[in-house]
């Protein structure tokens, strides 16, 4: 039985407890939250054994095997190396730190004792996204992608999580060096990294703050987002986040040089675009036809995978963590690159480091104000 | 009547949540009482349109001290606290889906804010506003009637509501501090505030998740309680004598049953098709969901069930005979001329969209 330990319980933590529960041969021997009574009421919803009120007591007395550390991101480095040091394989939240230069010193201190770790970037396992690596591993892009597009929105409302942080000017979001992007944008950025050969892309940045956000008041949160990255051997992606379009994409398109891939992670759809065109008006035709059907298929699977219990909102999350855990139990390979884990770290932090610099240097264009081209 | 108080009008009270619905309304009517120091404690300064609206009205604006922070800072509840006689803590994780969210800010900042209270040491009353959404509906002594000596839900967690899961926790946690600390307390649970402001439908008439507003409440009494009835609920609840340690429900008098709400709502606001759920297959429906939802291990997540049933949509009458005894409290509103008041303000509001 995998001995389970969770640090930081609020809205993150339910979804862990809850997949967590529905994994064989694991069991929750604690939780830890800063805040006795957020821990407490973990415990008192989900089967968990016993909620400590301090970090030392967690690991010394349930003795985990694996800690899930779901804290807010400035916590994640010293409470993950922590964590190692009591020899614990650890599954870190997304992002998995504020800077890379931490990243690369966790999986050193992981490889070093031998111990595994992953990090939260559980789209890339929902059912859709396992299917579409399957495809693209089976070559039907034609070789590496030409050109990737990431699509990750997030809509600002006066209510919950944006609320709060919109009128709350110490959030710890705002301490953040990216502030809202760092904590929301590793998932549409990992999905590029995946698929990038080499380690150190370029990253051009183009960030503001929305209208919408400046006619109430907000100076700080840069809530528009526009990346252009470009590989070492050619391949180019652009990554999107926005707080103002609608609809709100979460998605990710694939173009290599003989077909295209696109998904939909909201709707749960994947679509095939297929490179050859049809002759004459035929290509008027039959193209929408086979996309009818395709997301025809679509449906059906859906459907199917509902039906046969195996379609939870957080589906991605429990594939994550069981794979996570087989590979502590097995030996066999992470779920998820460490090299994946780094490039997205590196990549992020090019995007906070280019607005942060386009920032104290602004001019007198509103927009140029947020520029940048970082190589 | 002033002998019957408390505290003096030169006392300090605090009012949490002071730019919220209920809040807002807490703050005119104890300036309207005549109280000199009235401490409203608001999340933003921004958004505070209402407070400094009336602070700028003549005489008040020395009476009103305005306070911005954020209560899950005990740093910013010791400030708020400080002196007060009286806190009237209205602020609250409402709207919240989620558990912990909804925890974080109803329980923790109220245990900060008890803390605080506990540590200043001047206090007279700790009023916690909570909700009839604590009661378990279920196994009441007296039939249908609900009243403060109803059961409260022993597995809030069950009923797959967060607010119900914070408030619970959150009276709990006053009942503590009653007992460790020996902090001086009123509870007062209010029914379903309506009035300008707050321009929904409640969910105890129906739901319109599904695409067609599904009718849900039938023949049932709607536990409504005007905006500025309420209010002075709280207020009297918080400054009179009689109201140690005692639990308030607020409904108004007169209730309309969910049939006529809805009928009236349609002819004054806006039409638009509904469909009636009779008690029987709503209670079906809300088994088969829970049981669905058990089976699936939350595939579709727990948002109908039996308790949630018992709650919102059981055939219920309601009390408020306690308030009117203990604290003097009668509806300055009536029911027939807030519900004028309200649909009035829904029009506005459609009007403006």
């Amino acid at each position: 039985m995998l001995r389970v330990a969770i640090i930081g319980c609020g809205k993150i933590a339910d979804s862990h407890a809850s997949q967590i529960g529905r994994i064989k041969g694991c069991e929750i021997v604690g939780v830890y939250d800063r805040e006795p009574l957020m821990a407490q009421q973990l415990a008192k919803r989900f089967p968990i054994k016993k909620a400590f009120s301090s970090l030392t007591q967690l690991l010394d007395e349930a003795r985990p095997d694996v800690v899930h550390i779901t804290t807010p991101p400035q916590g994640h480095f010293d409470l993950a190396k922590t964590c190692l040091e009591y020899r614990c394989h650890i599954y870190v939240e997304k992002p998995f730190t504020v800077w890379a230069d931490e990243a690369e010193k966790l999986i050193a201190i992981a490889n070093e004792r031998q111990l595994k770790l992953t990090v939260g970037h559980d789209d890339q396992f929902s059912h859709v996204s396992r299917r579409m690596r399957s495809i693209v591993r089976n070559g039907f892009l034609g070789g590496s992608p030409v050109h990737m597009e990431s699509y990750y929105c997030y809509e600002i409302s006066k209510a919950g999580y944006s609320g709060a942080l919109l009128g709350d000017k110490k959030h710890w979001v705002r301490r953040l060096p990216g502030k809202l992007l760092q904590n929301i944008i590793s998932h549409g950025i990992a999905r590029i990294a995946e698929f990038l050969a080499g380690d150190s892309p370029e990253v051009i940045t183009y960030g503001f703050t929305s209208p919408l956000l400046r006619s109430m008041g907000e100076t700080e949160i840069i809530d528009e987002l526009r990346v252009i990255i470009h590989d070492v051997d050619g391949t180019t992606a652009y990554f999107t986040f926005s707080s103002q379009m609608r609809p709100g994409l979460h998605g990710f398109r694939m173009y290599g040089s003989k077909n295209g891939l696109m998904l939909d992670q909201d709707q749960e759809t994947l679509i095939k675009l297929r490179g050859a065109r049809y002759k004459s008006y035929a290509e008027k035709f039959v193209p929408p036809i086979v996309l009818a059907g395709q997301y025809l298929g679509n449906a059906s699977l859906n459907l199917k995978t509902f039906l046969g219990n195996d379609f939870h909102m957080k589906s991605g999350l429990k594939f994550l963590i069981e794979s996570f855990y087989r590979s502590i139990i097995e030996g066999t390979p992470e779920p998820i690159p460490y090299r994946e884990i780094l490039l997205t770290s590196r990549i992020m932090e090019a995007i906070f480091k280019s607005l942060s610099e386009s920032v104290a240097e602004p001019t007198k264009d509103y927009v140029r104000e947020h520029a940048a081209t970082v190589v | 009547m002033e002998h019957e108080n408390i505290i003096d009008k030169n006392d300090l009270v605090l009012v949490t949540g002071a730019n919220g619905f209920i809040g807002s309304r807490v703050v005119e009517g104890l300036l309207e009482l005549g109280f000199q120091r009235v401490r409203c404690f608001a999340r933003s300064s921004k958004g505070g349109n209402r407070l400094e609206a009336l602070a700028k009205v003549g005489g008040v604006g020395s009476r009103l001290e305005i306070v911005s922070g954020n209560l899950l800072s005990p740093q910013d509840c010791a400030s708020a606290a400080t002196d007060a006689r009286v806190i009237f803590h209205l602020a609250a994780g409402r709207g919240e889906k989620s558990f912990p969210d909804a925890f974080m800010n109803s329980v923790v900042t109220t245990r900060n804010l008890l803390e605080a209270a506990a540590n200043n040491g001047c206090l007279k009353r700790f009023v916690n506003i909570s909700s009839f959404s604590v009661y378990s509906n279920q196994h009441k002594s007296h039939g249908k009637l609900l009243d403060e000596s109803c059961p409260v839900e022993q597995s809030p967690a069950l009923r797959g509501e967060a607010y119900c899961f914070a408030k619970v926790e959150q009276e709990q946690i006053v009942l503590e501090y009653a007992t460790r600390r020996g902090i001086p307390y009123a509870i007062v649970r209010p029914g379903q505030v309506y009035g300008p402001g707050n321009e929904g439908i409640t969910g105890r008439v129906g739901i319109g998740t599904f695409g067609i507003f599904l009718h849900l409440g039938g023949s049932n009494t709607i536990p409504l309680t005007y905006v500025d009835n309420c209010a002075n609920a709280i207020i009297l609840a918080g400054i009179k004598h009689g109201a140690d340690g005692q639990i308030f429900n607020v409904v108004d008098d007169d209730l309309p049953s969910s049939r006529k709400f809805l009928r009236l709502y349609k002819r004054h606001v806006r039409s638009f098709p509904s469909l009636y759920v009779p008690h029987v297959m709503s209670y079906a429906l809300c088994y088969l969901w829970e049981k669905y939802s058990e089976w699936s291990h939350d595939q579709l997540p727990p948002v109908f069930n039996r308790r949630r049933w018992h709650t919102y949509w059981k055939s219920t009458r309601y009390s408020n005979e306690k308030l009117k005894k203990r604290v003097g409290w009668m509806p300055k509103v009536r029911t027939e001329d807030g519900l004028k008041l309200f649909f009035e303000s829904c029009r506005v509001r459609r009007a403006s969209a």
